[in-house]
């Protein structure tokens, strides 16, 4: 019989915690650019290791800010 | 009355030094309808994730004010009729 395999979840850290950040603005994108891929999609909660509330917020403020021309839609890298 | 922010972004021909006194004719419809006009920063030039109305940048300001809704929806329907306004965000800053 094969052994299931444990898997260790690995705690990520939050890094909105780290970046002592309350509330996520649209204005802020530096911080933004941490949570959208190379190709300017919104990374996933599996990713980013955030709330689903914190995810909710950033989730909003990345489209604003690509509202806004501060980020963009679709990245042409590659 | 209730705390709005406002984002615009402006056509990055004219002369930045019009910038903010441009802004205040504009924001003349806040303080007529008894609001108030609470910070405006003006970011300056920035360069922009992508094109709008052909333009790669654009003048970034951003403005604090206190108004009535019915105020804000027209500052921004007055805001969208501006050549010079290549586009605008209000969002409520007293809300979420």
């Amino acid at each position: 019989m094969a052994k299931p395999v444990v898997r260790k979840p690995k705690k990520k850290s939050n890094p909105l915690k780290t970046a002592k950040v309350e509330t996520v603005d649209y204005k802020d994108v530096a911080l933004l650019r941490k949570f959208i891929s190379d190709r300017g999609k919104i990374r996933a909660r599996r990713v980013t290791g955030v709330s689903v509330q914190e995810q909710r917020q950033i989730a909003r403020a990345v489209k604003n800010a690509r509202e806004m021309a501060l980020l963009p839609y679709t990245s042409t890298a590659r | 009355m209730r705390q709005y922010e406002l984002m615009v972004i402006l056509d990055p021909e004219i002369e930045e030094r019009t910038v903010a006194p441009s802004l205040d004719k504009y924001l003349s419809v806040v303080t007529t309808d008894g609001g108030s006009v609470d910070k405006v920063d003006i970011w300056g030039r920035r360069r922009l994730s992508y094109d709008i109305k052909k333009k790669s940048e654009g003048i970034y300001a951003v403005v604090d004010f206190t108004a009535e809704p019915a105020t804000a929806k027209e500052l921004d329907r007055q805001l969208g009729l501006n050549e010079v306004v290549l586009r605008t965000k209000v969002l409520r800053t007293d809300a979420d």
